[in-house]
């Protein structure tokens, strides 16, 4: 009876969580381990593509052997005539390995196509793959799948002496420096400011989370305009007698402006974390510190930010992680291909030039990189309990 | 800090918070050009200081009247009514799949014992380490090979769960006392009536602020509508965006009318359920 009732607590266990697990396995576990396997081989989206290539095969052969439909050459000079190597290379167009020009050379089925060609039976288009499966004698299998050639560990040394790599893992990694101090320090600021017992402390709240609602690419737009070189930034900067800068044109202002933006974006919404956070500090500890004489600048240091610590720790961990990973603004806004950081990096790599092999390699990179940083987080928090 | 500079602080930051939208705002009401003297003139929406007059009827800004005709214009060059729906079909099925699969998950591995629950649960939470532009690449040659480029399967399958807002259903279950649920034990209730009937009516503010959070974040979303959509009618609106901008010139009153009009139900989403983020912290319950 107890038994009975463990087994139906498990089939409704296993029946409530089987769409997550499905869904996380399919989308996430089993990607991760293929991404793992992508980094260590040549993996070529212009290559993946090959076996699906479409083709009319009567027209393919037509213009091999150069006859024209209304011609009726014999069997035999057309057997003469035939190499499938060429015909698949060069009038089908998939480029085959040694090993599979072998392969070819051994299983074509030669007659059985130019039979079939002669009773104008291939006047239709075919799928490469279903092509081979129909005309090779065995082993068509292997021209079902793409499968990647394993390169070991060429991608990761690539990488380390590629120019491009190193720039976009500098520009990610400044970005990430610079924007995370400062927003988490300007958003620890806003909510001292906030806590001073004032009104409207609502409509702040509110105002400064406005931004970190909105999308990236909505945001990315609005600035575009604004640093535009006619834009409101140069506008307002003319007063002060600074010249009009094209911001996003120039390589050197490009990624700070981009930086600025971000902590426009994200401060008002940690603010909002640390001000839950300083709201916990007991008034005792402030009051007591007040009556002991010391100064506001003392206090801030001294009260609030030892205070503050776990939110500091998890605002800066989110900061560093994000940022690291920075892309839609990057796509939008960036114009330099120095500029580039290296989420977007991975993107050209995988998705402009197919090379997603290597793409995978960078990205296993970064997550090393990530998982660095929670490694360092975890620590830090440790050590805090005792 | 003394109070005066607490207040001078937060409305220069204020300023600096909303000045961005109300620029945006101001250029998407004015005309690309108006009738001045019988001729049409082109606006300069750069000129500055902008020579707005709020007392004339309708208003003036940068010396040409305000016109909501950009907003309707939109809707007219670009197919932005689809936009919108692939949109909301988008967000609106991604968050449908979270509210459901990632509670009945969460309530799974928080109240269920069954074998492999620790160490699937284990799995999953290391997984959220892992960024996005690992995953991305299998997934898309996944969805490529199963031909769901430019679907709306191929948009919202990948997206249908998620570990995060698993993670927070389950701390919520967690946390939840179990008396309720020992009374329906006693009644006779299965695990399922207990889930359905007990335990999910009482997550209604979890799943609340689970429900917006998705939304929110996937209304935003760029990067996987910019991996699976290429056909200009499978949009979502953030792909949209990139329109208005062509290599010779930028349709800057359209592109902040667009803009805007995307970022409004947003805003009246976080207005409307504001205590969910700003008081809970949607988010920072979430990762804690």
């Amino acid at each position: 009876m107890f038994k009975k009732r463990k087994i139906r607590e498990a089939i409704a266990g296993y029946f409530l969580a089987s769409p997550i697990i499905v869904t996380i396995l399919v989308f996430t576990i089993i990607p991760i381990f293929q991404a793992a396997y992508y980094s260590f081989t040549n993996y070529d989206a212009l290559f993946q593509q090959k076996y699906r290539v479409r083709f009319n095969a009567q027209e393919a052969l037509e213009n091999y052997f150069f006859v024209s439909p209304d011609e009726n050459p014999s069997k035999e000079e057309l057997l003469s005539l035939f190499d499938p190597v060429d015909f698949i290379e060069l009038a089908v167009g998939v480029d085959l390995n040694a090993e599979q020009k072998k392969l070819v050379k051994r299983e074509f089925d030669v007659e059985k196509l130019i039979e079939d060609f002669l009773n104008r039976k291939l006047d239709k288009t075919f799928v490469f793959s279903d092509f081979m499966k129909d005309y090779m004698k065995k082993e068509a299998s292997v021209f079902a799948k793409y499968v990647p050639d394993f390169i070991g560990l060429a991608n990761f040394s690539k990488a380390f002496k590629d120019r491009m790599f190193w720039i976009s893992l500098k520009n990610a990694a400044v970005f990430s420096l610079v924007v995370t101090p400062v927003q988490t320090l300007l958003a620890i600021v806003l909510a001292v400011a906030a806590n001073q017992r004032i009104r409207g402390v609502k409509f702040f709240k509110v105002s400064f989370f406005l931004p970190s609602i909105t999308s990236a690419a909505a945001i990315s737009m609005i600035f575009m305009l604004i640093y535009s070189k006619p834009g409101l930034l140069n506008r307002l900067l003319g007063y002060l007698g600074v010249g009009p800068i094209d911001w996003l044109g120039n390589v050197k202002t490009a990624l700070p402006s981009i930086m600025a933006m971000n902590i426009w974006t994200t401060a008002g919404y940690f603010m909002v974390t640390f001000l839950a956070g300083l709201q916990d500090i007991p008034t005792s500890i402030i009051e007591a510190s007040m009556i002991d004489g010391a100064n506001a600048w003392v206090r801030f240091w001294k009260i609030t930010i030892p205070m503050l610590r776990n939110q500091i720790i998890f605002v800066v961990t989110m900061g560093i992680i994000g940022t690291l990973q920075v892309f839609d603004q990057i796509y939008f806004l960036i114009k330099n291909q120095e500029n580039i950081t290296i989420s977007m990096y991975i993107y050209q790599n995988a998705f402009n030039y197919g090379k997603m092999g290597y793409a995978s390699a960078i990205a296993m990179i970064l997550f090393l990189i990530i998982f660095s940083v929670t490694l360092v987080q975890r620590r830090v928090m440790r050590e805090e309990r005792f | 800090m003394g109070k005066t500079v607490a207040y001078v602080l937060l409305i220069a930051y204020a300023v600096i918070s909303f000045g961005p939208f109300v620029w945006a705002l101001l250029v998407s009401v004015t005309p690309m050009t108006y009738e001045k003297d019988g001729q049409h003139v082109g606006v300069d929406i750069m000129q500055w200081p902008p020579k707005i007059n709020p007392f004339s009827w309708p208003p003036k800004v940068f010396d040409a009247p305000a016109t909501l005709s950009n907003y309707k214009k939109v809707f007219e060059v670009v197919p932005y009514a689809r936009w919108i729906l692939n949109t909301m079909i988008y967000a609106g099925l991604t968050t449908i799949g979270h509210v459901l699969f990632d509670s009945m998950g969460g309530y799974a591995f928080a109240r269920l014992k069954f074998p492999g629950r620790n160490i699937i649960f284990t799995l999953f939470l290391a997984t959220m380490m892992v960024p996005a532009y690992v995953t991305i690449i299998p997934i898309y040659n996944l969805m490529v090979r199963y031909n769901l480029v430019n679907t709306y399967a191929g948009l919202f399958l990948p997206k249908l769960t998620g570990v995060v807002t698993l993670f927070m259903m389950r701390q919520f279950f967690l946390n939840l006392p179990t008396e309720v649920e020992e009374a329906a034990i006693i009644d006779g209730a299965g695990v399922l009536r207990r889930f359905f009937q007990v335990a999910l009516p009482m997550a209604k503010p979890a799943l609340a602020a689970l429900a917006i959070y998705t939304f929110l974040g996937t209304w935003n979303d760029f990067l996987w509508p910019l991996l699976m959509t290429s056909d200009k009618s499978m949009f979502t609106l953030t792909m949209g965006l990139n329109f208005f901008r062509t290599s010779y010139y930028t349709f800057w009153q359209l592109m902040m009318a667009a803009t805007l009009l995307m970022t409004l139900p947003m805003i009246i989403v976080f207005l409307s359920f504001q205590r969910y983020f700003v008081e809970s912290g949607v988010t920072t319950g979430l990762k804690g």
